[in-house]
């Protein structure tokens, strides 16, 4: 039964242009690479087109869920193919956008086994914008799962450093996530006795008793919260990303992790404002030893993939900490920092990656003097860098700020240590770009190009919107705020 | 709060003043790299817009007596406001002037200084950068705008400190300024946020008012008077935080002219000024801010007394200014510290220009090697530079002589003799190093023949490289002659600073006659200790201090704090924590992974192995899975 039909579906065409890629790609003959890169770049386009364009269609006066989508599947059981975007859910719609094209054209270069890649990436993405744009419970955690399996064969075939291993224990990982997540869902629908998987319909107050709310949301905290990098869970990102290849890195720590924090905050928190609550000291203590304790392994790291592993550990403890406050600033800035944290990183990987293309080696003891070979690709990595130590007027330092205000306001301790952590970080970051861009150009790299216009563009994209953002801030947390508000004000 | 209107006229100069200097960073970064003409066009011209803007303000409002605020916008997030605007007052007025002034000054300077550099544009786009952040940090009405263009400034002191970033010394001291001052940036952000949540607000006007000490207990105000206090600290390189200032001295020295030591520096003692009536609020806190000062200025003179570095003399007697600023700040005299930071920026930006001519002719900064090969002969130069020491001083009637006065008289005024005490000795020492130098140079011994060859020589190289002479010399003749006249517009000065503050300032003019004498012959003192050790003919060219060799070490060192930082950073961070942390990643969290997988396979080969056909095992659990059903059923 069709609820809406006022308006064209923009949030399924996202999706489905998604899966045309993947199905056009599929019938392209495999040695025709140039094709299969330019449907690539094109399907991907669209999404980003149509996730900026509904960015700014919303109308923020009256907030709540809009473009919505839905239409009963299994009735029997409740399942409703339901899409809705809301504060929270768009701008991580245009968060996958961004890095999903740029991680396209990032990959231009690709030779091995190009359909195959692009075909998997397509999978990948397609899990995370319906994972985004969900409002059933049962979808979502499909769409959660369907991203998470491809990540095992792009890292198996086209990693490097240990691939097998990383891939194994990436999705080992990610598997255990999952398995607490169903039991929790599943329990949920039933203690309803709604017999709806709809999280709109479950989200009343009221629905679940206070006890049911802890017990589930610590299982989805659990379960979402290894895939956001919550710390002791931390271990299979830094390895992932130094075995993924560039575009399965950015799209990895970009949207990836994001999708972990994300299902805290739709489904954890959303169905259990209680457990939330009960549970939220718990979430800034574990945050905050991430904050801290991903600066200080980074500052040990020599492998240039490591160190950015480390460091969204770090990032992603901020996103944490600012969930843990249960305040609207701390929401605003958590939403915001995954934003910021996503393009950061992927301009980071993408800029990585095209010096390890070159030099081969991601080592920062054997790199050095980048900037004189290679100014641009070095640029790049420099305004990354930048970005992850909070320098003001990007777009991370907004988000970092909201969330430490709102953090010292509710955990002064934890404030003052998340605080601190920006020393250790602005070392780590700064010793990184000394050991690599810094210093004597090298004989070795000396005949080494640097990144050409073409190969620039994606890199410049994320540029633009990491100073866009630094600089007027206040459009994408007057996006946010929509949703922050009322849902605070509506707690119990 | 009162609040004069302000016309859209000012706020569009304002705005101007301020934003042009970005858009100049931004074309060059994305468009002009290549164009190194256009580029420094690009930034000088944006940088002229920005001084023209600050005279019309600064003649607009010279008769200013209530604050000009505007705010917009910049973000909301629940109850974090985050405004943007300007207040236009008699300091940040005076100060938009400095930092304009300074700014173009060394911006033509450097078109002759960085000339044929390679990272021309890059340079001139950085210059923006920074004259962006300074000019907004000068006109912010908020705190929190002046934290974000705080870090913005020590951003661009970064980039510019590590501009010749092939030489592993200047990417180093880059990251070493950075981290140092943002260690006193935590400790203000700290602060910030202490006021944050106790008043709500982070408004300069609102922190200054009377109303505070309602709102806040005094151990409140205290705390989060010296935890921004950190904040100059670490911006203002003082005492413990002061190491990174000298070794920032690896940048091109228009550079340390201009941010390490006239502007960007000077920005901690313009925060002190700024918050200056929420200071006063807490005697504790003034009390600690005048021993740091002190502190500070005591050791960075000592520090200088013995290095041969002309550019690292002038960095640590930036630090013992800056120190003598905070020392007058902190004794009461907003006035005092505040004509200090103008006459101070003049004059050792002069002094660093001047240097600069002798380091781009001689390419050393060995004051002897300087002083060897022919620096007298550089007419310009040495004779501003001889102004600017005169200055430096506190010798009549060069500009720093009437702030230091202003700063002793402040002194005297405390019921403590040991602040006065140490403010003199200050005097003696500072006269001692910047003569030292100056006769160094003026007067070189050991001129041998191979020496007079040298000399010789360098004239050819002289002749050929005059055509840049013009663009550096004309910043020195107008900052000289700034150095001289500025003095005598104190009246004038005092007049409009205290148009706001008419309350706090009280000159301790009963003083002024007897210290007045003691101070400059103190300074004369310094002068012919020096004369006598460095000047005259048969002077050895050994100072005082060099002869004892423990204190030599001592100074030369910078009283091991540098040493102490470095073990403490290997010690403690690397080897320390950092290990511990990645220990702990690899071995305990990764390790019980790797456990608990290497227990499912091993588990999972056990169970396979009872399924191997040894019919004995399956009797085995057959029989003891139908004991424990019998067990289930019938108990």
């Amino acid at each position: 039964m069709p609820i809406a039909y006022a308006h064209f579906p923009y949030l399924s065409s996202i999706l489905f242009s998604c899966v045309a890629g993947l199905l056009i790609i599929l019938f392209i003959p495999e040695d025709k690479k140039d094709a299969i890169k330019w449907v690539s770049a094109v399907c991907s386009g669209v999404t980003l087109l149509l996730s900026a364009y509904l960015f700014f269609a919303y109308d923020k006066t009256q907030g709540g869920l809009q473009f919505v989508e839905k239409y009963q599947w299994v009735p029997s059981l409740g399942i409703s193919y339901y899409n809705g975007a809301d504060g929270f859910g768009l701008p991580m719609l245009l968060l996958t956008g961004i890095v999903f094209f740029t991680g396209v054209l990032t990959m231009w270069e690709l030779e091995t086994r190009v359909k195959e890649f692009f075909a998997l990436i397509f999978l990948l993405v397609s899990g995370v914008f319906g994972m985004f744009m969900s409002m059933d419970l049962f979808f979502i955690f499909i769409w959660f799962d369907v991203s998470l399996f491809p990540m095992y064969l792009l890292i198996a075939v086209w990693g490097s450093t240990r691939k097998e291993y990383a891939a194994m224990k990436l999705t080992l990982y990610l598997l255990a996530g999952s398995a607490l997540v169903l039991p929790a869902i599943i329990y949920l629908v039933v203690k309803s006795g709604f017999h709806t998987f709809d999280l709109v319909a479950l989200m009343h107050p009221g629905t679940f008793t206070p006890f049911q709310q802890k017990f589930a949301f610590i299982l989805l905290y659990i379960g979402f919260g290894i895939l956001a990098g919550v710390w002791p869970f931390h271990t299979w990102s830094p390895t992932g990303h130094v075995a993924a290849p560039t575009a399965v890195s950015m799209i990895h720590a970009g949207v990836l992790m994001k999708i972990g924090a994300f299902g805290v905050l739709r489904v954890g928190i959303f169905l259990c404002p209680e457990g939330w609550q009960y549970w939220a000291h718990l979430m800034a203590l574990l945050a905050v030893i991430g904050i801290v304790y991903g600066v200080f392994v980074g500052l040990s790291q020599t492998d240039l993939k490591f160190v950015i592993g480390y460091s969204s550990v770090s990032h992603m403890g901020i996103v944490g900490l600012g969930l843990a406050t249960v305040t609207v600033e701390g929401l605003n800035g958590a939403v915001f920092q995954m934003f910021a944290h996503g393009v950061m990183t992927a301009l980071f990987f993408s800029s990585v990656g095209y010096i390890y293309d070159r030099t081969h080696t991601k080592s920062i003891v054997e790199l050095g003097g980048l900037s004189r070979t290679m100014p641009v690709a070095s640029g790049y990595l420099i305004v990354a860098a930048l970005t992850g130590i909070g320098v003001p007027c990007l777009a991370s330092f907004w988000a970092e700020l909201t969330v430490f205000i709102s953090s010292f306001k509710v955990y002064p301790l934890y404030g003052i240590l998340a605080v601190c952590a920006l020393v250790v970080s602005a070392l780590f970051m700064l010793r990184v770009v000394q050991r690599t861009c810094y210093g004597p150009p090298k004989e070795r790299f000396a005949h080494l190009e640097d990144v050409s216009f073409k190969l620039g563009i994606p890199r410049m994209i994320l540029v633009s919107v990491i100073v866009i953002f630094g600089l007027f801030p206040d459009v994408m947390l007057n996006m946010i705020q929509t949703a922050s508000i009322p849902f605070i004000s509506g707690l119990p | 709060m009162t609040s004069t209107p302000i016309s859209n006229w000012t706020v569009l100069m304002t705005a101007v003043t301020a934003v042009l200097p970005f858009v100049a960073f931004l074309l060059i970064m994305v468009f002009t790299r290549k164009n190194e003409r256009l580029s420094a066009g690009l930034s000088i011209g944006a940088v002229s817009v920005s001084l023209a803007g600050a005279l019309f303000l600064i003649i607009q409002y010279r008769h200013l007596t209530t604050s000009v605020q505007y705010a917009g916008k910049w973000l909301v997030s629940g109850f974090i406001t985050i405004p943007v605007g300007f207040l236009l007052d008699p300091l940040s007025l005076l100060m938009l002037t400095i930092v304009t002034v300074i700014c173009f000054l060394v911006q033509i300077y450097s078109l002759g200084y960085m000339a044929g550099d390679r990272g021309f544009s890059r340079y001139y786009a950085f210059m923006s950068l920074f004259a962006w952040a300074m000019i907004s940090l000068t006109l912010s009405a908020s705190l929190f705008q002046l934290y974000v263009f705080w870090e913005l400034v020590g951003l661009s002191s970064y980039l510019l400190i590590g501009f010749w970033y092939e030489k592993f010394s200047a990417s180093e001291a880059g990251k070493k300024a950075f981290v140092m001052t943002r260690l006193g940036d935590v400790a203000f952000m700290l602060g910030l946020l202490l006021v944050l949540m106790n008043l709500g607000n982070l408004d300069i006007l609102k922190l200054n008012s009377p109303m505070v000490t309602a709102v806040m207990s005094p151990g409140l105000i205290t705390l989060s008077a010296l935890l921004i206090f950190g904040g100059v600290v670490g911006k203002s390189a003082q005492f413990p935080l002061l190491t990174w200032l000298p070794d920032a001295m690896e940048g091109p020295t228009p550079v340390s002219a201009l941010l390490h030591s006239a502007t960007m520096v000077a920005a901690g003692v313009f925060l002190f000024a700024r918050l200056f009536p929420f200071f006063s609020h807490s005697a504790t806190a003034m009390t600690v801010c005048l021993a740091v000062g002190t502190i500070s200025m005591l050791l960075s003179s000592t520090m200088a007394m013995v290095s041969r570095d002309i550019k690292q003399v002038w960095a640590y007697s930036t630090i013992s200014q800056l120190g003598y600023m905070i020392m007058g700040l902190a004794a009461g005299g907003y006035v005092a510290g505040v004509f200090h930071l103008t006459t101070h920026a003049g004059f050792k930006a002069l002094l660093f220009l001047c240097s600069g001519v002798f380091i781009h002719q001689y390419e050393t900064n060995d004051m002897f090697d300087i002083g060897r090969k022919g620096g007298r002969h550089l007419k310009t130069p040495m004779i501003c530079m001889v102004i600017a020491a005169a200055a430096l001083s506190g010798l009549p009637p060069f500009s720093g002589f009437f702030s230091k006065e202003m700063i002793m008289a402040q002194l005297a005024g405390l019921g403590n003799p040991i602040w006065l005490t140490a403010g003199l000795a200050g005097v003696f020492l500072t006269a001692y190093y910047a003569f030292r130098l100056i006769f160094i140079i003026v007067f070189p011994k050991e001129i041998n023949d191979e020496a007079a060859q040298e000399n010789s020589a360098v004239h050819g190289h002289e002749e050929t490289e005059h055509h840049h002479d013009r663009e550096m010399a004309w910043p020195l003749v107008i900052l000289a002659a700034i150095t001289v006249v500025l003095g005598f517009g104190k009246k004038m000065l005092q007049g409009f600073l205290s148009g706001r503050l008419a309350g706090v300032e009280e000159m301790a003019g009963h003083h002024s006659d007897w210290l007045l004498y003691v101070s400059v012959s103190l300074a004369v003192l310094g002068l012919v200790v020096t004369w006598m050790e460095f000047g005259r003919r048969k002077a050895g060219q050994i100072g005082f201090v060099e002869r004892i060799p423990a204190l030599k070490s001592l100074f030369l060192e910078r009283w091991y704090i540098d040493r102490m930082y470095r073990r403490l950073l290997d010690v403690v961070i690397y080897r320390g924590v950092s290990n511990i942390c990645t220990q702990n990643d690899n071995r305990v969290i990764d390790g019980s992974i790797d456990a608990v997988c290497d227990g499912t396979v091993k588990s999972g080969r056990m169970i396979s192995d009872l399924h191997l056909s040894m019919i004995q095992y399956k009797l085995l659990v057959m029989f003891v899975a139908v004991f424990f059903l019998a067990l289930y059923f019938f108990f």
